[in-house]
This record gives C-alpha cells, structure tokens and sequence, in this order.
C-alpha cells in the first residue's frame, strides 16, 4: 500500500498495517526532518524493522541530496539476514508498483569468517584464524614477496578482485551474506573485500553495532561513510554496554606469559632481519620520522589491527624518538610488560585512575606518557616491517599496546581495578587487571557528531529518558508506542506471597529462606499443570539457580514437575545449551511439554525468541539486578552520579528492569502470539519497578494482578488460556489492530492515531 | 463463594469487545442493542449450519475421553472427569438421534495406556451403561494421544470407504506421553482419511493444533461447561464429507418387527443374536427383527447382521438422517416493516415484534426468529410447505 506521512509518499509492501507502525513512521520523519538524533521504543512483533526501512527508503527517494545512505546496525548474523529480507520485499514491492528497475544498492557486511570463500581459510573455525589466515595471504608485503618466488601460496579470489573488482561497481540489488558469496564465487573475487570496498557507494548497509562502535573496526571500515547517512541502532535497549565492552580491556596473568613470547619472537626476528636485510628497518626509522601519516598510506589488506582510540585522539605527529627503532620498542615493550606483571603480583585489591597509573609507571620504570601513546600505533608498523604472516598469533602484545595507548590517551571516564583473586575464590590466586571504560557515551560520542541522524530503537528502551543521559546526547524525538491490540494477548502478572503468605523475594536477605525456595517451586509446579507447551523460567544468576534447583530436587518438587513437563536447564556451556533448547522445542513441538530453567542476561535471555507454543509463560523469578559487589560496577556507579546525576540505585534498577523486560518479551512476538509473564517477586509491585517496564508491558498490569498469591495467578492463568485458546482469525484484528489503507485515511483513525506515540 | 464471580465472568466474556456495537437508542437505553447481540448471535448459528453441501452420512466415531490425573480438576463441577461423562450421555443420545446409521464407539486413556470402553457399535444403551460405570473410575497418570489414536484406527482402517472415519479426542491433561513420534502417525492418520476433532477443557496444545489441522478436523478448548455443550454438539451434526470419499451403492436389509404373543403355539422363543456375545440380560426372546437375508434375529436396530454382514436399518432411521442430505433452506431475512399487512407469526401465531422477520423463499410465509430457529433445529421442514403440499 502506498502511504503519505506528512507528504512524503511511503511504499509499504503489505496491505495492512499495524497502527502503531504508521505512528513510528510519523515521528521518524520528524526525526529525519530535524537532522536530529531520536529515541523511539516499540514492542517486538509489531513490524518495526519494516517500518524503519519503508520510511527511510522513502525518504532517501523523496530527499536523495539529504539523506544519501542507511546504516542499519543490528547485533547479530540472523538479526541481519532477518533486515535483508525485508528490505528485499520492500525493494520487490518498488519494482511492482512503479515498473521501473530501481538501482538501489543494499548489501550486509559481516566478519571474514562468514565471508569468505576460500575453500582453506572458510573452513576454520574460529573468527580469529580465519582472519590470520586471510592477512597471510593477502598483506601487501606478502604479495610483493610473491613477484619474486611465485610458489607461494595465494588467495586468487582476492587477486581477482584486486585486478578488476574495484574498476566495475557492484551491480544494484540487494545482497545478503549468501548473495556476496554467490556473487564472489561467480565472479571469482572476493566477497569480503568486494562488500568492503562497495559499501561506500551502497544506499543501505547492514552490519554489526562493532563496524561503528569498536573504535579498532570502525576506523577501518566505516572511516569513509557519508555525514549524511541516517544511523540506525536497533535491539539498543543493551547498546552501553556495547559501548563500554569496545574501549575496555582485561588482562590475566595468562595473556602477560603469552605477550612474553610474542615479545621474544618480536627481538628473534628483529635479529634475522639485521643480518639480512637492515636497509628495512632502517627505511622504516624514516618513515617513522617523518610522521605517522605517510605511514598510514598502507594497502586495505595490511591494516589489520587499527588504533584502538577514538579517530579525533589519534596524534598525527611523529613517532617520539625513544621508540623509533626496532629493538628500542621491543625493550620498552619488554619493561612495560615487566611493570605490568610486578603489578599483577599485588596481594590486594588496587583501584587507580589513569593519571595514577601514569605516574606509577613514570616513577618505577621511567615510560612516558608520549610513547604510551604511540605504543599501538608503532606496534603496527613494527610488524607490518617485519612482515610477520601470522598476526593471529600476536593477539596478545596487541592487546598490552592497546591498552598503554588507550590509558595514555584518557584520563577521564576510565578505572584500573587489579584483583588478585576472584571473590567467589579467594584461596586461589588469578590476578586480573581490569581498565574499564564507565563512560559508554567515549564510544558513541563521534557517531553522534559524525551522522545527522542516529536513531536508538528497540522493543524494551524504558525508561527512555535514561538513555539520552548515559550516552550523553540530545535526541530531537523520544517517543514508546504500544502494541495495540484487538484481544489482550499479553498477561503480566506479579506475584507477591506463596500459599501460605511468604513474601516471594529474590533479595539478598531471604535468598537462601527455605519457605520462599519451596514456594518459588510451587509456582513452577503449578504453572507447570496449566499452561500448555512451553514455559520458560528465568533466574537472576547461575548460582542462585544451582541452589534453587538443589533444594526443588531434596523437596521433591522437582520429580512432581517432571509429571507435567520435561525440564531442561541453561548452562554457561554454548553446546550443552543448544542442545537443550533443540530438546525443548521438540518437547513442546510434540505435546510432552517443557520448562527451559534459564538465566537472564544469559544467551537464552537475549538472542531467543519463543514464538507461541515455545513460551506460552515466562517466570521471572526475582529480580536480575547485576552482581552489585563488583568493583567495576561500584566504579561505573560512582562515575554516573558524579558525571551524569544519576543516582546508584535508579541505575541498578533500571538496569534489572531492561533485562527483566527483555527476558518476559521472549513469550510475545507478534500479534496473534500470546503468552503468560509472570514476575514472582513482590519487589516488581513497587511503582519505581513498575514504572520502569516498558509501557506496553505496563499498560496492562492493573491494581488486581500486583500482589497475587500463587494460587490466584494459577486462576488468573487458567482463565487466560481458554480466553487466548478460542479461534482468533484476521478479520478480528482489521480495523482495531490492523488496517486496511481506507482504514487508515479515516478521519477518526488518524486522530487516535496522532495520540498515540507517547512523547517523553 | 466461587459460583458467584464465576458468572459474572460468563457474563462478561459473552459481550467481549461489544462497547463498539453498543449505540444508545434516542431514550438513551442500550437495551436494544444488547438484544440486537443476542438475536445476531442466534441467526449465526442458523447461518452456518447451512453452508455445508454433501455430508457424511453414515459416520464412523471414536470418542477419546482423557481419564488421567488432571480430569480431577473441580473447575467443572462436580469435577471434570463426571461432568464430562455426564455430557456425553447426553451426547450420545443425540447423536443418534441425529444419525441414526451411523457407530460410536469410546475409547479411555490413563496412566500412559489406552482401553477401549465400548467398541464400534450402533447401540446407545451399551454406550451410556458403559459411561455411567465410568464415573467411578479413578482417574492417573497422562494420557497417551499415540496410544489411543493407534488403537482408534486399528478399528477404522477397516471401515468401507463411503462411510467417515472419525475421532473426537477430549483432552483435558496439558501433557502426553508417547511410545514415538506422533507425527509420523499424523500422516497415517491423513493418509487414511480419519478426521480427528479436539475439544480441550483446559488450553491450547500445540499438537492438537498441528493434528486437527492435519486432519481437517476442529479444535476448540472450553470456556465453562455451557460451551462445552455446545462445543459438543457441534459434533453431532454430520461433517462435509471429503470429495475423495467413494460413492458405492450399499445393501441394506429393513427387517420388520415381528411381534408374537406366547399364546401363539407356532413360535418358540429364540436368541438374539445381539445378546450371544455380551452374554447377559434375558436370552430368550419371542419377537424380534428377522434380517431378511439370513433369518437371524435382533432385537435392536440398526445393526450389522452378524451372519451375513448385511446392514439391518429401520425405513424411519433413514428417513431421519435424510434432511442431512437436504437441508431446509436459509430463511430470508427482512425489516418487519415490509409485512406490515401480516403481522402474525405462520408458527405460533404470536405477534411479530422482532425488529427483522424471516420468510420461507418457496412459500413465502413468514415467521419469527423463535420459531425460525425451532424449525432449522429441529423440525428440518418448512411446516406451511407441507401444509400446502397436502391441501392441495
């Protein structure tokens, strides 16, 4: 159908639409319009990925000299695959009803490891080797080697492209990972570099949040994207953390002993290449004198690791002469490493700042803080000169000159915390030493100044006034939207007190009550006799779920469940884990039925949908606040009052409520889903809890269903799943949930829908 | 104490949504709408029933009735297992009455097995005695739908090709325990043409989904034990026979019932040949049906003759199952005030004061919706067409 959103012209390749899908178009338009930033929350299931893209493709239709690229950033491989395939029914959709072929480009990019063709290096398994593999075919100075002895191994698809890829454009249409492959194949070049090289030029780009956010990939692969592309950062509700993870590094005791050898390899080959050929390093010396820039001039291929700063931190001066010359970075690299591992030997806890650590290391080993900071960069050159194939195998001394570089380069925002031992083991020793970033907003901050427009969106974003605050930015629109429905399909309901009156708490003081384990278990067996299929049953950690299902086992509880479903259980192992869930879903598929124990912020929690018989309930038991003991949580605390007012415990809170959300969200998916969500824990009734649900979560939790007992939700369920069990067909959904585009225009719609976005 | 907010939810759950209909008529009382809802909902099930074309008319149905651990849930009262059992009596009765050459036989699952309670058999008063011994059976363990679906067709394979194959499953447990891979018997069950419906008591259940929808059968899961009958009875009614059905010509035998007084010096009592199996109840009897082929006695129709298989029906029984095959016409639905000269109903003669009436299309009388629904349900005859036929 053909919509008009404030006189824009917007195809939509279905012909009905949901509301609230029209309402999320509006108020992206006003976002595009302002050349702002904007916020915008609408429950999973109700077509967002379709909305953004109709709307945006749209707009760069009407608007081709003010928005000339998309970026969709998505956080996994199938949640991209998911995107292309929308945007190529939307594309189909253009070429019906205009007629005319569209050169639209659209293609998704993705790691080597998904990319790649080469019939050796695609059959590794890990990330890692693949691209080791690749650079060792691939690097400039490999290459050049081979002019001179051709019986060197060689990567032809890469050759191939390199000889003709770059002169012809990528042919317009969509391509997802599978449509780069067959092309590659067909052609003969190679896919990765080919989608690489063609993003610069595409119309719409999707990728993973690492291209834009990790500071050591963004710079090689979207250095050269337009300002004027509209970003988009779907799932965001975890997008700080992403933040965070990308400018943080954590170094063990292990990773010092394998830095020690790549160091000793370093020196080794430093050595051979002084006998052999000298007149190299002495060529780099100059380089390195005269600068970095004209270092940078390198091919694609070599630039494997990048500066793991920010691009606007990056000094563009010279290398300072200490550590201009081979074997005198090997020996700063060499004491550096021995400083850090004297402050591994630590017998307490230590927390510093980075101007603390700077003066330190000035005062014990006499490093600056200038050659720290180049201490990356020169690595790079360092190995580039070495010609070193293998730079997988370098992973660690890239790690250590990554983290000098970084802690010389800020000294806000960032904590050094050195723990000798884990807390849950105090007697064996396993010192880390953590630098972690507590200011998410350090890694976003040039994607807000870069792009005209940055949308933030996800199912779960509440509360959207938190996000604007912590990732420091001014959004011109903030709007929720709620999932508007012809029948309730949703049934939120909190239980406060077992059977027997016990207050249901996952709090710290009655984790370990025996009255509230058993009435917790009683739930689950109660649930478990009523609700049909699946039941997926979540737990604030690993340890509190052992001890749960340790003591449902001595009470017996266990075994009764067993009576009504199979139980399967999470564990930190991924393979022991997806085996469990393929049993699940078949359990449920087959009508035995299941419970899948889980933990929230787990695997399961995040990337799993259980589409209607796969989670016709959800438990929450208690709330997932995160392990409040660790240091690096009480420094990021302390940073967020000081820097951005933000209160310990509204964080905290918030914080457990996203992933409570995000955990009770698995069960809807979509319109004709349903599915119970139970929140067993009394704290959940609390308003300052509550309040900070997603609203179309919220909206229908009433005043009956805060304080159940068990028994009263079993009623509560009971009656729900007869109600959700009786025949639902589309056309009690036209009208109300969904319209038709006659629908749409009417008067009266218009104006509910006008009301609908919630504006914060 | 429970009763009470129960009903009111019943209430509520008939109107659902209904704020959107709901129009204040000019003394400001939505009286008129409310009853507007009722009469629609009516005429609905009027409607329907005559959507169907060609019907099965010789019907051959299994019964599963869950007896495991969860038909002692008291949320039908007295508890599941009785009200259940109590309205297949009723059922049963009906059903034949409704298809009167057709079978039933029911089937029971507990404790991870599946029993037959009554074979495949014409009789009613063998089902209902079999149902009311029921009642006392203590109910464990899951229910076994592999089981039981298995044991259904082990019967119905064997069924002659013109006639349905059928089975209603009333699943009241969440849970079921299979030997194997029911999926793999879904497509036995497609393959050979059995139509399985559900009638949940408690949930959806994903493989109910999948098997009636496989099947071609329906699924439904009770509100309250009102719609439970009603879901019931939804079964009585012959299903549309699927196109593949073959179409053969059947021998059938209509054997009179000979009556004999013991002052006759001719006749000498005889067994059934009914009663040789089941082995009770008084053997010897004088009269009786005769099956015209083979002289074999019955004392109950309609039958199968044990001897020479033929069928033994009575002409009455045919007759009734005969307005299946020719359903009496949707009545035309019109605003009172085009029969303002003929203000009385042709049926009861009672005043017209619904705000639509209904008229015959082939002799144009008109009634009322009470009365349009008595003669779609049960009279299955326009009475002014006959009146008219044997006037003239």
């Amino acid at each position: 159908m053909k919509l008009n959103i404030e006189g824009l012209l917007v195809y939509f390749p279905y012909d009905y639409i949901y509301p609230e899908q029209y309402s999320y178009m509006l108020e992206l338009k006003r976002t595009l319009d302002a050349k702002g930033h904007g916020v915008l929350e609408m429950p999973s299931g109700t077509g967002k990925t379709i909305s953004l893209l109709s709307l945006i493709v749209a707009y760069q239709r009407a608007f081709p000299l003010d928005v000339t690229k998309l970026i969709y950033c998505s956080r996994t491989v199938p949640e991209i695959e998911k995107v292309v395939e929308e945007l190529r029914k939307l594309m189909e959709f253009y070429a019906k009803e205009t007629g005319e072929v569209n050169n639209f480009l659209a293609l998704s990019l993705s790691s080597r490891k998904n990319l790649c063709i080469h019939p050796e290096v695609s059959s590794l398994r890990f990330g890692k080797e693949v691209d080791g593999k690749c650079h060792s075919l691939t690097a400039s100075y490999i290459r050049a080697q081979r002019h001179g002895n051709p019986n060197l191994p060689v990567c032809r698809f890469y050759e191939e492209f390199d000889a003709v890829g770059r002169q012809v454009p990528l042919p317009a249409g969509i391509y997802n990972l599978d449509d780069l492959k067959d092309f590659g194949r067909r052609k003969g070049w190679c896919p990765y570099y080919l989608a690489r090289y063609a993003i610069i030029h595409a119309n719409i780009v999707v990728y993973s949040y690492h291209y834009l956010l990790d500071p050591k990939i963004a710079d090689l692969v979207s250095k050269e994207l337009a300002k004027k592309s509209v970003v988009v950062f779907d799932e965001a509700h975890n997008i700080d953390n992403v933040c965070i993870d990308s400018m943080s590094v954590n170094i063990t005791r292990r990773t010092l002993d394998r830095c020690q050898n790549n160091v000793d390899t370093l020196q080794n080959t430093i050595h051979k290449i002084k006998e052999t050929d000298a007149a190299k390093l002495r060529e780099e010396y100059r380089r390195l004198v005269e600068g970095l820039k004209e270092a940078n001039v390198a091919r694609e291929t070599d630039i494997y690791l990048a500066n793991p700063v920010l691009p606007d931190e990056v000094l563009q001066e010279a290398v300072p002469g200490s550590i201009r010359t081979a074997e005198h970075f090997v020996g700063f690299l060499r004491r550096f490493l021995e400083y850090l591992k004297a402050r591994l030997r630590v017998q307490h806890v230590v927390q510093e700042s980075a101007p603390q650590f700077l003066k330190d290391i000035f005062d014990k080993v006499c490093i600056d803080r200038k050659p720290l900071r180049f201490c990356a960069e020169r690595l790079q050159s360092l190995l580039r000169t070495l010609e070193i194939a293998d730079i997988a195998d370098f992973s660690a001394v890239t790690l250590i000159s990554n983290f000098a570089t970084l802690v010389s380069t800020y000294s806000q925002g960032f904590t050094i915390i050195i723990e000798p031992f884990e807390d849950r083991t105090p007697t064996i020793a396993n010192p880390v030493l953590h630098f972690s970033c507590m200011d998410p907003s350090i890694a976003i901050k040039p994607v807000f100044q870069r792009f005209q427009s940055v949308v933030i969106t996800s199912g779960t974003l509440s509360p959207l006034d938190i996000y604007p605050r912590i990732l420091d930015f001014r959004p011109v629109t903030m709007a929720s939207f709620t999932m508007t429905l012809a029948r309730t399909c949703l049934c939120p309901l909190i239980v406060g007190r077992g059977n027997d009156q016990v207050a249901l708490s996952s709090k710290f003081e009655t984790r370990e009550d025996f009255a509230v384990i058993r009435n917790y278990g009683n739930l689950l067996l109660e649930m478990s006799a009523v609700v049909p299929d699946g039941i997926v049953a979540f737990f604030t950690s690993y340890v509190y779920m052992e001890n749960i299902v340790a003591s449902w086992y001595e009470q017996g509880i266990l075994e009764n469940i067993q009576k009504n479903k199979l139980i399967f259980i999470e564990t930190q192992d991924a393979a022991e884990t997806s085996m469990a869930l393929e049993k699940y879903q078949e359990a449920c598929e087959n009508g035995r039925g299941a419970i899948l124990l889980s933990v929230a912020r787990g695997k399961v929690s995040e990337g799993i949908d259980f589409v209607h018989h796969f989670g016709r309930a959800v438990i929450m038991f208690g709330v997932p606040y995160v392990y409040t003991q660790s240091r690096i949580l009480k420094a990021r605390l302390e940073y967020l009052r000081d820097q951005f007012q933000i209160r310990e415990n509204d964080f905290l809170t918030f914080d457990a409520m996203r992933h409570a959300a995000q955990c009770v969200g698995r069960a809807i998916r979509g319109k004709t889903d349903y599915g119970l969500m139970i929140f067993a824990d009394k704290r959940y009734a609390r308003s300052d809890k509550r309040g900070k649900l997603p609203r179309w979560i919220q909206e229908h939790i009433n005043d009956g269903s805060l304080n159940l007992t068990v028994d009263e939700a079993v009623q509560l369920s009971k009656h729900f799943l007869r109600q959700m069990a009786q025949p639902f067909r589309q056309e009690d959904q036209l009208g109300l949930s969904l319209l038709t585009l006659e629908q749409l225009q009417s008067e009266e719609m218009l104006q509910k829908i006008s009301q609908m976005a919630h504006q914060t | 104490m429970d009763e009470e907010p129960e009903r009111a939810k019943r209430w509520e759950g008939g109107y659902e949504r209904t704020w959107e209909v709901l129009k204040e008529d000019e003394s400001g009382s939505l009286k008129a709408t409310v009853e507007e809802i009722l009469y629609q909902s009516k005429r609905k099930r009027v409607t329907q029933s005559h959507a169907q074309v060609r019907l099965g008319m010789m019907r051959h149905l299994y019964v599963v009735i869950d007896c495991s651990r969860s038909m002692e849930d008291q949320d039908l009262k007295p508890n599941r297992l009785t009200s259940t059992l109590k309205l297949m009596e009723g059922f049963i009765d009906e059903y034949f009455d409704q298809n009167p050459i057709s079978q039933v036989g029911i089937i029971t699952t507990k404790n991870k097995r599946a029993e037959k309670l009554t074979e495949l058999a014409g009789n009613p008063k063998k089902h209902i005695a079999a149902l009311k011994k029921a009642v006392d059976s203590s109910c464990v363990g899951e229910p076994s739908l592999y089981n039981s679906l298995r044991l259904a067709i082990q019967t119905l394979k064997h069924m002659p090709g013109h006639t349905s194959r059928e089975i209603l499953i009333i699943l009241s447990s969440l849970t079921t325990c299979d030997p194997a891979n029911i999926c793999e018997l879904i497509k036995t069950l497609k393959s050979l043409k059995v139509r399985v419906s559900v009638i949940g008591l408690s949930a959806e259940v994903r493989v109910c989904t999948v098997l009636t929808r496989e099947t071609g059968g329906s699924y439904h899961v009770i509100l309250d034990e009102s719609h439970f009958k009603e879901l019931l009875m939804h079964h009585v009614k012959p299903p549309p026979a699927s196109f593949s059905s073959e179409s053969s010509l059947i021998r059938m035998g209509f054997p009179q019932h000979t009556v004999t007084s013991l002052s006759d010096q001719d006749v000498k009592p005889s067994f059934s040949m009914s009663h040789l199996d089941s082995g009770g109840g008084p053997a010897l009897t004088l009269g009786g049906y005769f099956c015209p082929q083979c002289q074999a006695k019955y004392t109950e129709l309609p039958v199968e003759c044990k001897v020479c298989g033929l069928t033994l029906v009575s002409a009455p029984h045919l007759a009734r199952s005969f307005h299946h095959l020719f359903p009496l016409q949707a009545f035309i639905e019109s605003p009172a005030d085009n029969y303002q000269q003929n203000k009385f109903c042709q049926a009861c003669q009672g005043q017209l004061k619904d705000k639509n009436v209904l008229a015959c299309p082939l002799c144009c009388s008109v009634f009322c919706g009470e009365c349009d629904l008595f003669i779609h349900e049960s009279l299955h005859c326009c009475p002014c067409c006959i009146h008219n036929r044997t006037a003239t």
